[in-house]
Order: structure tokens, then C-alpha cells, then sequence
């Protein structure tokens, strides 16, 4: 599904040279939920961007679902984070002056999918999460447990094969992360890939592989349950 | 893509700004279209045919201060002296001259006094049989004087009774077009119409009798006498620097004042509607980049505060040719909303500044013209902040900003 060799991030400055990701490397399999852990400035979050196609990456090879993702354009690589991609953002990112339906359906139009389509694949999505009567509200109106429902919603109704996850419940207490997580392990019961940026080792602990990300390198693993044929990725 | 439902929804969601712009955009509309229009007549204005060949006739006065001069007698042979002056075509004695703005006028009817007839209001030209020929105005229909009619005196008593018009005020009083040899009253004073010219403006062009105009073959001349002069095309600045001395010479008493090319003349008549223009041109000009301003500052605005969701978008899959298409179908949608609120605007506008001033009514083109042009201008100001907006990394998605 995902694939790292050698990836290199430098952030060049006319002062400072940082690099921000040094030779990592990265085997995610199709169906794998896994959580990467790290301090913070570690590299957890331009891990997360460049595999999520949101920056380009120095050197090394990305293969995402057989595509080399270093010879694509910027116009390619949209196209691709809208099929392939799902992001789910720690402060949720809906847009707030669209309704529910109307956020969810973002990605989709992007994509071009006809209207009757988006109708029946917001209001399946919105059902999932358990917010279908709310469609018409604003996010401003929901409680952020509820806003980043709708977020995983946005994230699913383009049926990815990969979801991102950026501290996806970050922002949220503690029983609404629970609901947010139990929903994410759902999804991931359903057949999407999952990896999931987490600063809590006890929602990290849930996931069924952990990565960690120590100044810019993949640092250690653990495998909590699961299958440990797919822990050996790396 | 089409976005334009849930950009849309988006604007009446958070109206404020979008308000504010839809204003400016209908002010500058309606303020635009009818200074266009304005400037549009005040060119047509001053550039209207006169039907004079203004940069080869000048004009001068002659103020005489000896005791012993005869006027009249001097007068004619003045006009004879400058006759015979190399490259000059033909002079005249007259009582005004054209496009300066002063000059007597008089109420022209079909019947005299008493008798309840058509009657017009026109300029009256006093001088000899040169006049056309010195003010280069052809004879359509009928004849010029012959200088025995014209009446060479220092009283009104011999005021003649017969007259050339001009075509416009011959078509006025005449809508058959038989206007030759029949009569007209000044009062009880009869005028025979004998010739009826082609186009020429009187002293007042902004006045209603502009092109009705009477001459009359009479010539009275004073202490202060008016000339007019034409030249060949080409020699009238050479002509004006010899006149003043070419006229001491024939009488010393007296000062030459007032030396101008009837271009000047009428330069100086129009001077406060060329103002008007320059003030309502500078004002367009402001006013639209005012606007665009606006446009282009609101836009920024937009993509600071929306930077984040710019990012998300980019996340989410749009192209930067999406986000760009955003900001440029949003401010169709200000902008057309805005346009037609200020095409009904400048409509009204319009027929306000008929009702209380004496502007004609503004062809519907003007609104169209200024409406696509201020379109253009929005697209052309949000241009720029769009492109920046679309040059927003898609990890701003991911950061904390």
C-alpha cells in the first residue's frame, strides 16, 4: 500500500539547513492500522505530510498504491491524495462557513462526481457517523467531538484506500476520543489502511502496530495485537 | 467543477464584506456610466462642427481715441487695408463674433407684433457682404448681399430690410423647406429672407439658438470696432504679428486689443466644460481604482483569513487552478449581483441629472460598456491575490497556525 525507501525531507534556510526526515523507511500493508508516535519536532508531522502528498520530499523513493509518487506534478499529486487519500485533521479543518453536507461533499467535487452521486454518498457517510440530521447545521454548531466526526465522514465519502489521521483527537476529551477512536478501528475493520499521528500512548497502544519517529528516523516498533507478519515492515 | 451552489451559500453565510464590495461595485456603476456619458457629450460638445475654418480666422478690436475720427468711413477702409494684406483671404466689420459668447440676439417670428405667430429665438450677425466669405460659410440656397444693400450708417433708422439665415433656423421656422423670400419680424421691422446659409454656431454655443442665426447687411461702426479676419491655411500667425502695426499705420489714435484665432476664442468659450470633463475623467479613473482596490484588498483578506481552509482544500484534492476559480467565480457572483444593482442606479441617476439639469438621456449602452468594464476590472484585481491564494501549500492543512 505505502512504501518508503530512503525518504529525505531538508528544510533549507539561507541560515539553516534541517533535516527533517533522514533515510526512512516504511512498509505499510493494505488493511494495517498504525499509530507513529515520536517527541515533538521529531518528524512525525512531515512524515505524516509527505505521505499524505501535502509536501514533496528531498530524496529517496514513495510508492503509494504502485505509484511512484517522486515523478508526479502538483496537479498529479492532487488527483491522487483526492482518490487515494483520506485526511482526518487534529483541528478538524471543516470550512466553516459550509454546512455538513456541504463540507463532505468537497471531495467530491473535486473529483467531479455528479450530484445525485455526492447526495447519496454524503447522506450514507453522515448516516455512519450518526449525524444525518444535521446535515444543513454549521460546524460552529457541534460539538468538536462532533465536527471531527464529520471530518472522518469528509474522509471516507471519497472511499479511500488510505486514511491519514493528524492527532485525531487531539482537541477532543476523553470520551469523545474514545468514540472518535472506536469509530477510526470500525473503519479499519471495514478494509481502509489507517496511520494515525498520536502524541497519547493510550490510544497509540490500541492500534495494532506502532511506529515511533526519533529525530527524523523510524526509532523503534511495537506490536501491541495483530498479525506480526505485518509488524516486520520496516 | 461547478462551485457555484455552495460558494453561494458560503457568501450569504458571512455577508458583510461581500455587502461592502456589492456596494462600491453598484456606486461605481452608477457613477461611472453616467460620467462616461457626460464626457461623452461634452466631447461631442466641443468638438461639434462650427462650420468654420477656426484655425484660419482671427479676430481683434480697434479702440479708437481721436477726436476727429470718422468711424465709418475709417471702419471701411480698414477692411479694405487688410483685404489687401499678403495672405489674407477676406476680412470683415462685424457687431460679434462667433463661439466667444457674446453677441446680441433677437426673437424671429412669422407675423409681426400683435399676430400670434411661430417665432425663434437667434443670433444676429451685423456686417457687410465679406462676412461668409471671411467666416468661410457657403450659401445653400438664394444669394449674399450686394454692397449696395448694405446699410453703412451710425443709426438704426436705415435698419435693412432684408437678410441671410441659416439652414437649421430656415428648417425651424420653414419645416416645408420654402424659406426663401418669404418675410420675417423682428417686432413690426420686416426681414426678407434673400439667402440661406449652410451650417454656422453662433456667438452662444451652449445656448438653444446655437445654430439659428440671422445676418444682416448692415454695418455700424464705433469707437470700438470688431474685425475678423481669414487667412490662407498657414498664414494666420504671420498675419496677426503684422496687424497691430498694419493698422497704426493706417490710423495712429487708436489700440489694437483682444488679438485671438477664433480657436482660442472658442477654447476659452468651452474652457469650463473641458474642466467639468477632466474633473469627471480624473474622478472615473479614481473611483475605479478605488474600487479594484477594494476588490484587491478584500480578496487578500479573504485568503489570510482563510488561509487554513485554502490549505484543506489543496488536502483535499483541489488543483491550484480550483482555488483560483473559487475566487474568481466568487467575485462574479459580488460582482454581478453588484452590477445590476448599480445598472438600476445609474438608470435612476440618469434620470434625475435629465429631470433637474439640461442632460439628455443616457443611452442604455453606457451602462452595458461600464458594467463589462468594471467586470474586467474585479476579474483583473482578484486575479493576482487568487493566484497567491492558490500558491497556499496543501500541509498548512496539518500545522497550527
Amino acid at each position: 500500500m505505502l512504501t518508503m525507501n530512503n525518504i529525505n525531507k531538508v528544510y533549507q534556510t539561507d541560515m539553516v539547513q534541517t533535516h527533517a526526515l533522514r533515510d526512512f523507511n516504511l512498509q505499510v500493508d493494505e488493511g494495517e492500522f498504525i499509530a507513529v508516535t515520536g517527541p515533538s519536532g521529531s518528524g512525525k508531522t512531515t512524515f505524516l505530510n509527505i505521505a499524505g502528498m501535502l509536501e514533496t520530499f528531498t530524496a529517496g523513493q514513495y510508492m503509494l498504491d504502485g505509484v511512484d509518487v517522486g515523478g508526479l506534478n502538483d496537479n498529479q499529486r492532487a488527483d491522487l491524495r483526492n482518490q487515494k487519500i483520506g485526511f482526518i485533521f487534529q483541528g478538524f479543518n471543516l470550512i466553516p462557513d459550509l454546512n455538513l453536507f456541504e463540507n463532505i461533499e468537497v471531495p467530491l467535487r473535486y473529483r467531479g462526481i455528479k450530484a445525485a452521486e455526492r447526495k447519496r454518498r454524503v447522506e450514507q457517510r453522515l448516516e455512519q457517523v450518526g449525524l444525518a440530521s444535521r446535515a444543513k447545521h454549521l460546524p460552529q454548531q457541534l460539538s468538536g467531538g462532533q465536527q471531527q466526526r464529520v471530518a472522518i465522514a469528509r474522509a471516507l465519502a471519497g472511499e479511500p484506500r488510505f486514511l491519514l489521521a493528524d492527532e485525531p483527537t487531539g482537541n477532543l476529551d476523553s470520551l469523545m476520543a474514545r468514540q472518535v477512536m472506536e469509530l477510526l478501528e470500525q473503519i479499519n475493520r471495514e478494509g481502509a489502511t489507517i496511520v494515525m499521528v498520536t502524541h497519547d500512548p493510550e490510544l497509540a497502544r490500541r492500534a495494532p502496530r506502532n511506529i515511533q519517529v526519533v529525530d527524523g528516523q523510524l526509532a523503534d516498533f511495537t506490536l501491541y495485537q495483530g498479525n506480526p507478519a505485518k509488524a516486520v515492515g520496516v | 467543477m461547478s462551485e457555484l451552489k455552495p460558494i453561494f451559500n458560503a457568501l450569504c453565510r458571512s455577508k458583510v464584506g461581500a455587502i461592502l464590495l456589492l456596494l462600491q461595485i453598484a456606486i461605481t456603476t452608477a457613477i461611472v456610466s453616467n460620467s462616461a456619458f457626460i464626457i461623452s457629450e461634452k466631447i461631442a460638445y466641443i468638438e461639434q462642427n462650427t462650420g468654420y475654418p477656426e484655425q484660419d480666422i482671427f479676430k481683434f478690436e480697434v479702440m479708437s481715441f481721436g477726436e476727429s475720427i470718422d468711424y465709418m468711413r475709417q471702419g471701411e477702409l480698414d477692411e479694405a487695408a487688410i483685404r489687401q494684406m499678403p495672405g489674407v483671404v477676406d476680412a470683415v466689420m462685424v457687431n460679434s463674433v462667433p463661439l466667444s459668447g457674446g453677441g446680441s440676439a433677437s426673437t424671429f417670428s412669422l407675423g409681426p407684433t400683435g399676430e400670434k405667430r411661430k417665432g425663434v429665438n437667434a443670433s444676429i450677425f451685423e456686417a457687410d457682404s465679406h462676412f461668409l466669405n471671411t467666416f468661410g460659410v457657403k450659401i445653400l440656397e438664394g444669394r449674399n448681399f450686394t454692397e449696395s444693400e448694405v446699410s453703412v450708417v451710425e443709426e438704426y433708422s436705415q435698419y435693412p430690410n432684408i437678410g441671410l439665415i441659416t439652414k437649421a433656423m430656415a428648417d425651424e421656422l420653414f419645416p416645408d423647406g420654402d424659406a426663401l423670400g418669404k418675410t420675417l419680424y423682428q417686432g413690426d421691422r420686416p426681414m426678407q429672407i434673400i439667402g440661406i446659409t449652410d451650417v454656422m454656431k453662433g456667438p452662444w454655443l451652449q445656448s438653444e439658438r446655437r445654430d439659428r442665426s440671422a445676418i444682416l447687411p448692415f454695418v455700424f461702426a464705433q469707437k470700438l470696432t470688431l474685425f475678423s479676419v481669414r487667412t490662407e491655411p498657414g498664414q494666420r500667425a504671420q498675419v496677426m504679428q503684422q496687424i497691430e502695426q498694419h493698422m497704426s499705420s493706417l490710423e495712429s489714435k487708436r489700440v489694437i486689443e483682444g488679438l485671438q484665432g477664433l480657436d482660442e476664442v472658442k477654447a476659452d468659450y468651452v474652457a469650463p466644460d473641458r474642466l467639468t470633463m477632466r474633473m469627471l475623467l480624473v474622478m472615473i479613473v479614481v473611483l475605479t481604482l478605488i474600487t479594484a482596490l477594494g476588490i484587491f484588498g478584500l480578496t487578500l483578506f479573504n485568503i489570510s483569513k482563510r488561509t487554513k481552509q485554502i490549505g484543506t482544500r489543496r488536502a483535499l484534492g483541489a488543483r491550484k487552478s480550483d482555488i483560483i476559480r473559487y475566487f474568481l467565480i466568487e467575485n462574479c457572483l459580488i460582482s454581478v449581483v453588484g452590477l445590476t444593482v448599480g445598472s438600476g442606479a445609474a438608470i435612476l441617476m440618469a434620470q434625475q441629472l435629465m429631470k433637474h439639469y439640461s442632460i439628455s438621456q443616457m443611452p442604455l449602452f453606457y451602462v452595458l460598456l461600464t458594467a463589462v468594464g468594471v467586470l474586467l476590472m474585479s476579474l483583473l484585481a482578484v486575479v493576482g491575490p487568487a493566484k497567491r491564494a492558490a500558491n497556499i501549500s496543501p500541509s498548512i492543512a496539518t500545522r497550527t497556525i
